[in-house]
């Protein structure tokens, strides 16, 4: 062998070395995370990226779990299926994570379950809707938002109070959109109001004024809107453009109220939003500390206030597979999902407790969250008049 | 290519279980074996007829959808479901390659795309069919007589034959009367015209042998995945056949190969190499580095500089 | 009757854009033959750069219009020189191809720089709509309007009456006598693109203020610029913009008669439709040889 070679071989062994050195205690807890980071919705999943930081920065402070530090491997999902399948894939083979949080929207998240099925990793679900998500009879599942159903089931006690008798619906033409129709539509029902018209919008739709003034046309008293914020803000303007004049009541938890005030002005004055999480007032959150700590880390990191309506959902996800790896006092996969159902943690949002939902055996875990209503008035937002205390 | 070269890529190809253990490297290697199906399917018209069908997604889609469909709601078993997947997507094609009868260049991939917008909007608007937006979870991986094809070993065996199969069936059509006509037709058609090729019944054929290539590689995909939804149509899927064999080499029989396999495995080396923020951007650029100094695509570069010896 | 009013004045205002994106890509694809999936790249750079000069360095309005167009057009002449020209013996998949890479690359790009939080762009117009009988419509809107409709007049005047335009014509009719006669052909190329991609991006600047900006906000613009090309046949300007009226009108009656959710479906069916009976487009004048 000349001298290079040999050179080059002890350079090699010297980098074998290095990589073996770190003992057991010090290697660090991987966690993945597969959200939409490019694309439409890259403002949410970027969000949901940032809570899910906080989260761990919080709990490495306090000096990780067990002792080991928390890594984050953040994966983009591109709002495409197979690439939320292909993440997962490589998260669970090439990078050996006992748990994943993700995938956003519902069709990611169910093109990734058979990948958790398939290698027995568990993950927490934290923003899809889809019933079907938990319905499945896939046990690696654990989610922590609201199926629509569940969040139709929070507003039903203020259906009277906030007076809706004849509703009409506009949504997002995708999973999320049409599961809150059925869901919403189904509850309404149930106390009486009358459904009108169901219009739908494409999810990169900029002119909604077709539907708009179809729906003007109804005479309704009501309007139900589910997508994101940046057409809430399209559609409040459109509308008052239009002059639309009824009540609007947003569902999902992406209206993001902060954005709208700051975008619709005053088209957005007087609607009410269904949100999981109260920034405004982290005080009347059920662990008002937490929710405050929360918000004032979130701005000192100087994220857009805009984010904290999404960007705690991270944050609970990443708290609740920490604490769930924490009480299995191993990350092992199996174990964590075991430990899920034993958790019981307080989130931003609230209480974190899986129930069993879904076919007997293969039963998926959903936590019943918190979910709130408020309204903005005179260009802030407040509680909505029909809970203001006189 | 010579001989030899090509017989070690036939070995490493049906070896590769063995010396890939990783599953996720298994993975990649099934989704390029897929991808290399449909890059071949679009290689057939826009490499050969010269025509750019920019809605292929559609074909795959409907190949996707149909197998799905068919196995999910009527418990159908994979093979006839494929077959069924196929002639579909087939019968697709034929409508396209009859519509190509009137239009060419522009025309054609503007209806193409057209074409594909459509279907894709049918199958999110249309939910007694499709389930919309929501897809169709837990398609059934197929059965080989007692044997299930789940496991990704198994699986991969699958994809290479039909990758195998897609493969003779180009060449075969492409060194045959038809293929040269093909030539002809992109070279000068008004020319092959007068000399008798009948052109629209060559143009008809290449858009139905390569919609139905397309619809075998969506029920490939549909099995593999096990989840099929509106998603399939995206306009980023034809794109990436474009790319495919466009920058692999179109219209030589290697390029849609060489293109799948290289643009399966980039995107996600890209994912191991860089964070999240500089991925898709550094594809972009990558992308354009490489048309820039191999225009023509991989596989004629790789011709020239290696002739084949006498 | 009132419905239908107001749903033609909606696709009108939209049409009018449709139409300033048809103009800069008929050009582009219909004359220089490429198949330029970056047009609405152009589009969201404009509208970004509206967005700096408005909220950011608190420009004016008209300003900060005209430094997105002369932006838009820098830097679509910037790709012609670079990216284009070296490539222009290669085949139309080449180039087509390579716009598509700087399609991805532009659109992440910008999702680097400003992110992926839609952005609102404040204007200087009063909410409140104007009333015009039966029928409804925002300042902004009209203002729109108006200046697509004062930018479009300016293309045909500058493609028509100039001497650039004329070269830009003969260059296209026929390269090598182009040539002989004197005309810069690679100066010829880049302006068109140039001139594609300012108008594209001044479209963009226009509704950026009336929609929101964000970085995949060019996808569908690309689409529906693709539409009106064909609508109006290649390189035929007065065909683009009629086709452009024509596609937001459709389309607004299509959504508000038909089915919201196949709304963009209405602008694919016509396409099939128009191609099928007349291929060279709606208005054009000669047959288009196959």
């Amino acid at each position: 062998m000349n001298r290079r070679s040999i050179v080059l071989l002890a350079l090699v062994l010297v980098a074998l070395g290095a990589l073996t050195v770190p003992g057991e205690s010090q290697a660090p807890i991987k966690i993945g995370v597969i959200e939409p980071l490019s694309g439409p919705v890259a403002a949410s999943g970027n969000y949901v990226r940032m809570g899910a930081e906080i989260a761990r920065d919080w709990l490495n402070a306090k000096g990780g779990i067990g002792g080991r530090k928390i890594d984050l491997l953040i994966e983009d999902n591109k709002s495409d299926p197979k690439e939320a399948a292909s993440a997962a894939e490589k998260l669970i083979v090439r990078d050996k994570v006992p748990a994943i949080m993700g995938a956003w929207g519902s069709s990611m998240t169910l093109a990734a379950m058979p990948k958790l099925e398939e290698y027995g990793v568990p993950m927490v679900v934290e923003t899809s809707s889809a019933a079907s998500i938990t319905k499945r009879g896939n046990p690696w599942i654990f989610r922590i938002s609201p199926p629509s159903e569940m969040e139709a089931l929070g507003l039903a006690q203020y259906v009277d109070k906030l007076g809706v008798k004849r509703v009409d619906f506009l949504a997002v033409n995708t999973d999320w959109g049409r599961g809150s129709i059925t869901a919403f539509g189904d509850m309404l029902k149930k106390k009486g109001a009358a459904v009108g018209v169901a219009e739908f919008m494409e999810q990169s739709a900029t002119d909604m004024n077709a539907q708009i003034t179809k729906i003007k046309a109804t005479g309704g008293d009501t309007l139900f809107l589910t997508t994101a914020v940046e057409q809430i803000t399209l559609v409040m303007k459109q509308a008052q453009e239009q002059r639309l004049t009824r009540k609007i009541v947003t569902t999902g938890g992406s209206s993001s109220p902060t954005q709208l005030i700051k975008q619709a002005g005053a088209a957005a004055e007087g609607s009410y939003h269904i949100v999981f999480f109260m920034p405004w007032f982290p005080e009347s959150m059920p662990d008002g500390k937490l929710a405050k700590a929360f918000v004032d880390e979130w701005a000192k990191r100087g994220h857009p206030f805009e984010g904290l309506t999404e960007g705690f959902r991270g944050h609970d996800g990443i708290a609740t597979i920490a604490e769930a790896i924490r009480v299995a006092g191993k990350d092992d996969p199996k174990a964590v999902q075991e430990a899920l159902w034993k958790v019981s943690l307080m989130g931003v949002n609230g209480p974190i407790k899986f129930e069993k939902d879904g076919p007997a055996g293969k039963e998926s875990g959903q936590s019943k969250p918190s979910i709130f209503v408020v309204q903005i008035r005179d260009g802030k937002v407040a509680l909505p008049d029909f809970l203001a205390k006189k | 290519m010579t001989r030899a070269g090509g017989w070690l890529v036939v070995v490493a190809a049906l070896t590769l279980p063995l010396w890939l253990q990783s599953p996720y490297h298994l993975h990649v290697a099934i989704m390029a074996g897929i991808f290399a199906v449909l890059a071949m399917s679009l290689n057939l018209l826009l490499g050969y007829t010269g025509q750019l069908s920019l809605g292929h997604a559609a074909f795959f889609g409907i190949g996707a959808y149909t197998s799905a469909l068919l196995t999910l709601k009527l418990e159908w078993s994979f093979w006839p479901a494929l077959a069924a997947a196929i002639s579909l997507a087939g019968a697709a094609g034929f409508l396209i390659g009859r519509l190509a009868l009137k239009l060419r260049g522009a025309y054609f991939v503007l209806v193409t795309i057209s074409f594909a917008g459509v279907i894709s909007l049918v199958s999110i608007n249309w939910i007694e069919l499709t389930n919309g937006p929501l897809g169709l979870p837990g398609v059934p991986a197929p059965q080989l007589g007692p044997w299930s094809l789940r496991a990704k070993t198994a699986y991969y065996y699958l994809v290479l034959a039909a990758v195998a199969l897609s493969y003779v069936v180009c060449r075969r059509l492409v060194r045959s009367r038809f293929g040269r006509a093909l030539v002809a037709l992109r070279e000068n058609e008004p020319l092959a015209e007068s000399v008798g090729v009948d052109v629209t019944h060559y143009l008809v054929l290449a858009a139905v042998v390569s919609a139905g290539m397309a619809g075998l590689g969506g029920s490939l995909y549909a099995h593999y995945t096990r989840f099929v939804s509106p998603e399939v149509f995206l306009f980023t899927y034809t794109v990436t056949m474009v790319i495919m064999v466009v920058a692999g080499g179109k219209g030589t029989l290697a390029g849609p190969l060489v293109g799948a396999v290289l643009f399966t495995v980039l995107p996600e080396a890209l994912r191991a190499a860089a964070s999240w923020q500089w991925q898709m951007l550094a594809y972009g650029v990558l992308l354009i580095l490489l048309v820039f100094f191999l225009p023509r695509g991989i596989v004629p570069r790789l011709v020239a500089s290696f002739p084949a010896r006498r | 009757m009132a419905e239908l009013l107001q749903h033609l004045l909606n696709g009108l205002v939209l049409g009018g854009t449709y139409a300033l994106l048809g103009i800069g890509l008929t050009l582009i694809f219909g004359l220089m033959n490429v198949v330029n999936f970056a047009h609405g790249e152009f589009y969201t750079l404009g509208a970004y750069l509206a967005f700096a000069a408005l909220a950011l360095a608190g420009l004016d309005f008209f300003v900060a219009l005209a430094a997105a167009i002369v932006a838009g057009a820098a830097v679509g002449w910037l790709c012609e020189i670079t990216l284009l020209r070296p490539l222009r013996n290669e085949s139309i998949d080449t180039t087509m191809l390579v716009m598509i890479g700087v399609w991805i690359a532009m659109q992440n790009a910008e999702l680097l720089v400003w992110g992926g939080v839609a952005k609102s762009i404040p204007h200087p117009f009063p909410t409140a709509p104007l009333v015009l009988g039966p029928v409804a419509i925002a300042p902004l809107r009209l203002f729109v309007l108006v200046l697509a409709a004062g930018l479009i007049a300016a293309s045909w005047l500058l493609i028509q009456k100039t001497k650039l335009g004329r070269a830009m014509r003969a260059t296209f009719q026929d390269r090598d006598t182009a040539a002989l006669m004197g005309v810069g052909i690679g100066r010829i190329h880049a302006a068109t693109f140039a001139f594609g991609s300012g108008l594209a991006a001044a479209a963009g600047a226009l509704l950026g203020p009336v929609f929101l900006v964000y970085p995949s906000m060019g996808d569908l613009a690309s689409l529906k610029a693709f539409s009106v090309v064909i609508l109006g046949g290649l390189g035929n300007l007065p065909g683009a913009t009629l086709g452009g009226l024509l596609l937001g009108i459709a389309e607004e009656l299509g959504a508000g008669y038909i089915s919201s959710g196949y709304r963009d479906a209405v602008g694919f069916v016509i396409i099939i439709l128009v191609l099928l009976f007349r291929p060279s487009g709606l208005f054009a004048r000669q047959e288009r040889i196959a």
